[in-house]
């Protein structure tokens, strides 16, 4: 009998649950916009899904369902969030990387992960922010915050970059809380379906 | 020549230390109608899923002995090759509508797009499977239009037009009232008359002694009697199995217990037969009293 | 509850192939950023006004329009007072000035905005997107791609209704969902959870289902429905080319 081999988390290969899970991930993301807004919540938390998908099936199938999110929105209902496209793919990324080394074994990990996506989003959207509106996100707070820098004669880029900053941390640290206490929610029987899903089958 | 032969076929799930099937073997001939009969966690499902491959090939773990269904070895075909030789149905009716489609007629040529069936052909494929079904006339409707008997007769319609030699169901009338069983168990048999094996596993004992040709009983895991419905129920209510994995229908047991048997031995199965072995005995009374 | 916007009606728009209709699109996108004045913006999105209303879609189109009309209007105020080029005067109430250089940034903005949204909802709102996907699949994307756009439109209304059903439910339950920003923050996760946890659940049983029809088949699909192109979709996809053509040479000759 073979012992457990350990697979990168970069592997390519894509099993049927792991197909399956994107159109969830992506209803999961909708469901989730539609209640911070049922809710009157100040956030978007509209990357549940993608964080969820993420950390279940690595950060292939984490970029791939936030890539699919933003292009089918951005063909169907939001033709805007088409644009946004590459934060999601980050977003993906980032979490099922860093989720398969470890970062989501505990709260207080989970909570600096949060911290992290908030930045690469941030990072990954601002530029996108620049080239389409001049750095304006289009959410109120954050472009409060822009039109008070701008005016006092901060960088165009700076103030873009923190008009982003102040919605994104809040909004990714409530987003990989919520995932992760979902995560820790789920039958391990679930959980370890899709870990395994690169195994190989031994003999008897 | 037998459609599907088992020989010692052995499984683990990942992360388990016990065998979910332990040394199961069987064979089945073509347009034979198999019950699988056993309490939750026998392994019944997992010997359905076993018959595809999706034991080993979906959940891993560990896998011995032998298993070849329509001439296919299933340890060594994918599942996707295996789906034009075999067909599965599942319990719950909703989850198996892929949700990609938008009418029941759309929904049966899934599985022959994705296979690349050619076009010519998926057309009368897909009418022949809907016509034998019964849903030739909804083919226009939503598939979560349905109620629940027919979403399991579109489940059965959907791979039947993949032209499998076997028929595989687990449980496909669990969530189903009385009048969706009937329609699910009638299309199944009208199936197996066109020579297709059909194996299934099933806790509605009265209607598998009604309509299946053999009875495999498992338990934890282990085969623990493989016969016709009339020989294995009879074993049942006689005690004969262990821990009586099989609940035999009332008309078994009442008769068991008026000692009432068939001419050609063990107890009736089903109420017809019951009737037929009553009235014999009744009418046999008068003789041994008079003997 | 629809998550696609499509409207189905029977329209020159509505008849040409989804390929067309996708050059279209693209071709409008690639003119927004092409065209730098005011005025060639302007033109463009009238060009896209008599689209959207010969293909009967411009009421649906309207509705989109207005519910970008706070961004476009950010734009407009953000930029007017603080952009770094503001200069001349232009409004000015009480201590707020808005400045003309930045208005004309913010406006160029806000056409840009309803330019990009104009273009996708020419594909968006006159395409079935069983019909937009099946056709990018006969062009090689992958199948299976295919499967998640059509399985996304499915689910989505599937997991809202849910969504509605755990709300009425938790707040049978005493459950509140208004008040104090921290009452409705605790109330997001009971109403998402259930609804998260199962569906993640019920990932395994579909993933079987689709296993035994096929799904993980290495064959090239084949389909149920012969695509068909309309005459006209010919012409209309010429057209595409040379407005996109004569778009680039006024930019660079006439500076449009």
């Amino acid at each position: 009998m073979s012992a457990q081999r350990k697979t990168s988390p970069w592997s390519m290969q894509f099993s049927t649950l792991t197909i399956v899970l994107i159109p969830v991930a992506i209803g999961i993301n909708y469901v989730g916009k539609l209640i911070a807004a049922a809710l009157k919540l100040p956030l978007w938390l509209d990357s549940i899904g993608t964080v969820l998908a993420a950390m279940l099936a690595g950060p292939w199938v984490g970029a791939i369902s936030g890539a699919a999110n933003n292009v089918i929105f951005g063909l169907t209902a939001d033709p805007i969030s088409f644009w946004y496209l590459i934060t999601s793919i980050a977003i993906g990324f980032v979490v099922g990387y860093l989720a398969f080394t470890g970062w989501v074994s505990s709260f207080g990990r989970a909570v600096a992960l949060g911290f992290i996506v908030g930045i690469v989003a941030t990072v990954v959207s601002t530029p996108i922010n620049v080239i389409l509106w001049e750095g304006q996100t289009g959410n109120v707070w954050g472009d409060a915050l822009y039109a008070y820098l701008v005016g006092n004669g901060w960088p165009i880029w700076l103030a873009s970059f923190l008009d982003e900053l102040v919605v994104d941390i809040p909004d990714k640290l409530a987003t990989v809380i919520v995932s992760y206490l979902i995560l820790r929610a789920l039958p391990e029987r679930l959980a370890s379906l899709f870990a395994g899903g690169r195994d190989q089958v031994e003999r008897l | 020549m037998a459609v599907v032969e088992v020989d010692n076929l052995r499984y683990r799930y990942p992360r388990q230390t016990t065998l979910a099937l332990d040394g199961i073997s069987f064979t089945a001939e073509a347009g034979e109608f198999i019950g699988i009969v056993g309490p939750n966690l026998s392994g019944k499902s997992t010997l359905c899923h076993a018959l595809i491959g999706l034991v080993p090939h979906f959940y891993k773990g560990a896998i011995g002995g032998r298993v070849v269904v329509a001439g296919l070895d299933v340890h060594a075909t994918p599942v996707a090759e295996m789906s034009r030789r075999v067909g599965l149905v599942f319990q719950n009716p909703f989850t198996q509508i892929t949700g990609a489609k938008l009418t029941v007629y759309e929904e049966v040529a899934f599985g022959l797009e994705y296979t690349g069936v050619p076009r010519e052909e998926m057309v009368p494929r897909i009418e022949e499977a809907l016509r034998l079904l019964g849903l030739w006339e909804l083919r226009d409707r939503s598939p979560f239009a349905l109620s629940g008997g027919q979403m399991q007769r579109l489940a059965i319609a959907s791979v039947l037009a993949m032209k499998p030699q076997v028929l595989v169901l687990d449980e496909p009338t669990s969530q189903l009232d009385p009048s969706g069983t009937r329609e699910v168990f009638e299309a199944v048999a009208a199936l197996c008359r066109q020579g297709i094996t059909v194996i299934m596993a099933e806790h509605k004992i009265e209607l598998l002694a009604e309509h299946a040709d053999r009875l495999l009983v498992l338990h934890q895991g282990r085969l623990v009697a493989d016969g016709t419905p009339r020989d294995v129920l009879s074993r049942a209510v006689r005690g004969e199995l262990e821990n009586e994995p099989a609940p035999a229908p009332p008309v078994t047991e009442a008769a068991a217990a008026l000692g009432w048997t068939m001419p050609e031995g063990g107890f009736p199965v089903t109420l017809d037969e019951a009737v037929a072995v009553g009235r014999a005995v009744m009418a046999g009374d008068s003789g041994a009293d008079s003997r | 509850m629809r998550v696609s916007l499509y409207v189905p009606a029977d329209t020159w728009l509505h008849r040409l192939d989804p390929m067309t209709k996708l050059l279209m699109a693209a071709a409008g996108v690639a003119l927004t950023f092409v065209l730098a004045r005011i005025e060639s913006g302007a033109v463009l999105w009238a060009i896209f006004f008599t689209v959207l209303g010969t293909g009967r879609v411009l009421r649906q189109a309207g509705s989109v329009f207005a519910g970008v009309g706070i961004i476009a209007a950010t734009f407009l105020i953000v930029q007017g007072l603080v952009h770094p080029t503001n200069a001349t005067p232009l409004i000015i109430l009480g201590p707020v000035v808005f400045y003309k250089e930045g208005l004309l940034i913010g406006l160029r903005l806000a056409l840009r905005l309803y330019n990009i949204l104009s273009a996708t909802l020419v594909l968006v709102l006159a395409t079935n997107p069983a019909d937009l996907t099946e056709a990018l699949v006969r062009r090689g994307a992958p199948a299976r791609l295919g499967y998640v756009i059509m399985s996304v439109l499915q689910i989505i209304p599937t997991m809202v209704a849910q969504s509605a059903a755990i709300a009425d439910a938790q707040r049978s339950r005493g459950m509140e969902t208004e008040g104090s920003l921290w009452v409705r923050v605790k109330a997001f996760l009971p109403l998402m959870g259930p609804l998260v946890t199962s569906s993640l659940i019920a990932t395994e049983e579909r993933a079987l289902a689709l296993e035994v029809r096929g799904f993980g088949s290495s064959a090239r699909p084949t389909f149920l429905k012969p695509e068909v192109r309309p005459p006209h979709a010919g012409l209309v996809r010429i057209m595409c080319v040379l407005t996109l053509a004569a778009g680039v040479a006024g930019r660079l000759l006439l500076g449009w």
